[in-house]
């Protein structure tokens, strides 16, 4: 009887203590990517989807700065410039001028989930994801899984990981495709163009 | 002679009764009680056409039967597990037909599946601007779809919909783009840090039935209570016909309670103190009973049903109806022991007929009034008037055989001495200067005068219901339904063409942030011809694009067989050209055409079943829709722009329809007031001649004069309902008039008893009809204001209409 007791006592703490340190790990990850207020990388996005008939790779330079929003430059294999910045989405044309997207919920769902994790509100994010952490703050993987039914039928998860910097996100759907995107060259922002402010509002 | 009396008074009593008793029956023997709740149903029809009147109507209705509850919480948690609690505790009230606060489970791709076998035929805004312009790549298209960033997948597959054109046509949906998102099960916005979810339910009944009210209110009420207890910051917003009828209906009873009931008792006291027994008082009463008895079922009769506002005025229309039976009173008090109730009744029978008639005039014109509610109030009050006159002629009599006590001696003294003063100042050529004197003091009010014909004078809903609707507007979206276009076609399709011309210009105030969004069926099913012109821009596009086959193709208008599967060759090339694989790309191609989208099919579809009420339906003249405007300036000018020279299209507004019309009979009842006063001039310049009529006539036109400069000072804009006021301060005050100069030469023996009889009746009317003055309806209390201020100038003016006989020295 006391065995059990103490069993049940372990199996309701442990995930307790589990979850804690998940908790705490997840912190440190979100203040050390925090402390970034902009960043620069070059990325490459490898796109495998059931209708393609090899994965698709794209490569390009991305801005990301907290609170504001990001620019993703695609240099091939063309080239565009698409800006997403709170809930809309817009393609910047070679003079700079933003052309916004339609109605871009879909698209800049993901890019809103990590501007409210690097600005730190988790708990936004918490409300449409379970998130679990692991590693150590040198080396760590966020995985992201949907907390909404609805969502979970066609998200699988988004996995994050990284070290001082974001390195790599990988969004695996339910239909079987999958999109990774791996980071590289990631350095401090520096100043920003001319072009690059306007096409993120900043002033 | 005097059984003569008694069998007229009998009969008259057996018909009231069996008035009384089809009155009952009328009021409560059929199940719901016939007082009309819904306050849209007092408003005139104001459009030219039936069916914009009935689309007001349907919109009215269609958020008519339910009711919307947003639970606003800073806590996420506190607020979803409020509106789950709400859910559970409205469900086992069966005064509720359904209520829905947790999602059914329902799958993303529902929305997606019935659109793909149209896929070629849908084109979204942004899409076909994109592909008619110059320059427009598919292949591009294609690349920038495989290879977007963050694609999280939510809607069509890569597969179904390579160039995302499906995806954008579905973005451009109102489920799309509605600010509420599916949360935990819940319907939830996200705004200010605060979380709101929504929580509606439908009827089991008519908003407007007042039982169903009170069980509403009683359900929402309790479980609100428990819920903002249980999870503390917790707020319930609100918002449904049904809150508003309660509303509505709680001032009238709170208005009928206040007016009735003041009224009674101080004419009542009134009446004991001028007669000194409580007999009189009771027969008064009889004669109004009857009035307002008769007023009732004949209203009923006519109308079918009795509106709030007729309810209110019946119980001031009381002061009205007593003062015939107070002259017939008077007479005897007056009469002394020589008392006969026959002769009495010849006495005063000119006098009643005459102020009768007046009253009829006045009332009459009222009812000429296209308002459903004035015409209401103008048969209440005319039946009511006619049968109290009545009662005095025949049932009174009967029941005043024997002679009275005079009347009090302080008031008749109180009464002489002003009627000496006021004659005294009225007479000769002094009171011309006097009134000349009253005018010039008016001018200055007269020039302070304004208008106002806002249709909240009749539709003055709680302050604190509006601002939670506006808020629950603010925050899901749901449209206002007060403004909206109607679209009318000689058929369906012609109706979506027409509809679809009217969008294109909303899109334009959308884009220049002059509109929030726009509901129309159009944009969700659109017109034939637009989705072939959308078909044939896809077929150009993959024509000029098209690399293999195209040089084969005959140039010379080939086949259309061969012409489709042409174009499906192109697509499959392009397809596999930006990387698909053959299958795939060979499944998108053998969709190729596909079908147009059949309006007629997708309004069926469980989809459309929340717009449904959009489409008005085709008879013999055509067909019509609704299309609702959301958001945006107030100003109504960009959307009566946005209308402008579209053939069947018009901006139907209904508060704007109705202030019109308030403001042109505003502006008729000045020319209606002359025609009355002009229709009493001959009546008065038959019976007391051409030379004295101007004198008899002077007290109640002065006393017109003076309301309008007071209410000038008083800084009241002039509204259709201080007109009105105005007509009955005449139909009133030409009867004081009437009574002084009937009844004096048979009161001569009785100095200031006439004239004491007068003042009573006025005080009557005023502690009736100048009560409204504190009714929570915005017309009535202008009505009641006019009177007091009306009634009391007239009646204090009265005595010098006779100043040359009376106050002569």
């Amino acid at each position: 009887m006391r065995r059990l007791k103490w069993l049940l006592l372990l199996w309701f703490v442990m995930p307790l203590a589990h979850a804690q340190a998940d908790d705490a790990l997840l912190q440190r990850v979100l203040t050390s990517l925090g402390q970034h207020a902009a960043v620069r990388a070059d990325f490459t996005q490898t796109r495998s989807d059931p209708a393609l008939e090899k994965p698709r790779v794209s490569q390009g330079h991305l801005l990301f700065v907290l609170g504001h929003g990001m620019l993703w430059q695609t240099q091939s294999p063309f080239v565009q410039t698409l800006a997403f910045t709170g809930q809309q989405a817009a393609r910047i044309d070679p003079q700079g001028v933003p052309q916004p997207m339609r109605d871009a919920r879909g698209v800049s769902r993901i890019s809103q989930m990590l501007q409210a994790m690097l600005a730190g509100h988790v708990n936004e994010v918490r409300r449409q994801f379970h998130i679990a952490a692991r590693g150590s703050t040198a080396h760590w993987t966020l995985q992201l899984v949907p907390r909404q039914e609805r969502m979970a039928r066609v998200l699988g998860s988004i996995e994050l990981r990284g070290d001082a910097y974001l390195e790599g996100i990988r969004i695996a759907m339910r239909d079987g495709s999958h999109t990774d995107i791996r980071f590289s060259q990631t350095r401090d922002a520096g100043a920003l163009s001319g072009l690059e402010k306007r096409a993120l509002d900043l002033p | 002679m005097n059984a003569r009396l008694t069998l007229r008074a009998g009969l008259f009593a057996v018909a009231l009764l069996l008035v009384a008793a089809l009155g009952t029956w009328l009021l409560f023997g059929r199940g719901r009680m016939p007082i009309q709740t819904d306050l849209l149903a007092m408003l005139p029809a104001t459009e030219q056409q039936p069916l914009a009147e009935a689309a007001v109507q349907r919109l009215a209705h269609a958020n008519g039967d339910r009711i919307v509850l947003l639970v606003e919480n800073t806590d996420d948690e506190r607020a979803k597990a409020a509106a789950r609690t709400l859910g559970k505790a409205l469900r086992p009230h069966n005064v509720f037909a359904s209520v829905l606060a947790t999602l059914p489970p329902f799958d993303l791709g529902q929305m997606v599946a019935p659109y793909r076998a149209h896929r070629f035929f849908l084109l979204s805004d942004a899409d076909r601007a994109a592909l008619a312009a110059a320059g427009y790549d598919p292949a591009q298209a294609l690349a920038q779809r495989i290879d977007a960033p963050f694609v999280d997948g939510v809607g069509t597959t890569l597969q179904d919909d390579p160039f995302g054109w499906l995806q954008h046509w579905l973005d451009q949906q109102p489920w799309s783009r509605s600010p509420l998102v599916p949360e935990d099960d819940l319907l939830v916005a996200h705004r200010h840090g605060q979380t709101f979810v929504l929580v509606t339910a439908t009827l089991a009944g008519s908003s407007y039935d007042d039982s169903v009210q009170q069980r509403v209110l009683a359900a929402v009420d309790d479980a609100v209570r428990r819920v903002e207890h249980d999870q503390p910051g917790t707020r319930v917003l609100r918002t449904g016909a049904v809150f508003y009828a309660a509303a509505a209906r709680a001032g009238a009873e709170h208005d009928v309670h206040l007016v009735g009931w003041i009224s009674t008792l101080g004419i009542a006291l009134l009446l004991i103190g001028m007669f000194r027994s409580p007999g009189p008082l009771l027969l008064a009463f009889l004669s109004t009973v009857a009035g307002v008895l008769f007023a009732t079922v004949t209203s009923l009769l006519v109308f079918g049903q009795i509106y709030l506002l007729t309810l209110v005025f019946g119980a001031a229309l009381l002061g009205e109806a007593v003062d015939y039976s107070i002259q017939y009173l008077t007479a005897r008090a007056n009469a002394g022991p020589r008392w006969s109730a026959a002769d009495g009744l010849r006495q005063v029978r000119p006098a009643l007929l005459l102020a009768l008639a007046t009253s009829l005039l006045g009332y009459a014109l009222l009812g000429l009034v296209p308002f459903p509610a004035l015409r209401q109030m103008a048969v209440f009050a005319m039946s009511g008037m006619l049968a109290a006159c009545l009662s005095v002629f025949w049932l009174l009599p009967a029941l005043l055989q024997h002679p009275a006590k005079p009347l009090s001696a302080p008031p008749v003294h109180l009464a002489q001495m002003l009627q000496r003063g006021v004659s005294r100042a009225g007479l000769g050529r002094r009171g011309l200067l006097l009134a000349m004197l009253l005018l010039l003091f008016a001018l200055p009010g007269w020039w302070r005068l304004s208008h106002d014909d806002d249709v909240h004078l009749l539709i003055s809903p709680p302050p604190a219901l509006v601002t939670q609707e506006h808020r629950i507007r603010d925050i899901t979206g749901l449209g206002n339904s007060s403004q909206f276009y109607l679209v009318q076609g000689a058929n369906t399709e012609q109706t979506l063409q027409r509809e679809e011309r009217l969008e294109q210009r909303l899109q334009a105030l959308v884009r220049h942030g002059r509109l929030g969004d726009w509901i129309g069926l159009a944009r969700m099913a659109p017109s034939q011809a637009r989705q072939r012109d959308d078909h044939a821009l896809l077929e150009r596009i993959l024509r000029a694009s098209g690399s293999t086959s195209t040089s084969n193709a005959r140039p010379a208008g080939p086949a259309e067989p061969t012409r489709t599967l042409a174009d499906r060759a192109r697509l499959q090339a392009l397809l596999v050209a930006g990387g698909l694989r053959t299958t795939a790309a060979n499944a998108y191609a053998d969709a190729w055409p596909g079908t147009p989208l059949d309006f007629k099919a997708w309004l069926a579809t469980p989809m459309a079943m929340p717009f449904r009420y959009l489409w008005m339906g085709c008879d013999a003249q055509g067909c019509g829709s609704i299309v609702l405007p959301q958001g945006g300036d107030d100003d109504d000018v960009w959307l009566r722009r946005a209308a402008q020279g579209l053939p069947g299209v018009s901006l139907v507004d209904k508060a704007a329809s109705v202030s019109q019309l308030f403001g042109r009979y505003r502006r008729y009842a000045s020319v209606w007031l002359l025609a009355a006063i002009g229709l009493i001039v001959p009546v008065f310049g038959l019976r007391y001649g051409w030379q004295r009529m101007p004198r008899v006539l002077a007290p109640p036109v002065l006393g017109i004069a003076l309301t309008l400069a007071a209410l000038g000072y008083l800084g009241q804009p002039l509204t259709l309902f201080h007109w009105m006021a105005l007509m009955l301060v005449l139909g009133v005050g030409a009867n004081y008039a009437v009574f002084l100069h009937e009844g004096e030469p048979h009161t001569a023996h009785r100095p200031g008893a006439m004239y004491a009889s007068v003042l009573l009746s006025a005080l009557t009317a005023l502690l009736s009809f100048g009560l409204l003055a504190l009714s929570s309806m915005p017309a009535l209390r202008d009505f009641g204001l006019t009177l007091l201020l009306g009634i009391t100038f007239t009646a204090l003016l009265v005595p010098a209409s006779r100043a040359d006989e009376d106050g002569a020295p």
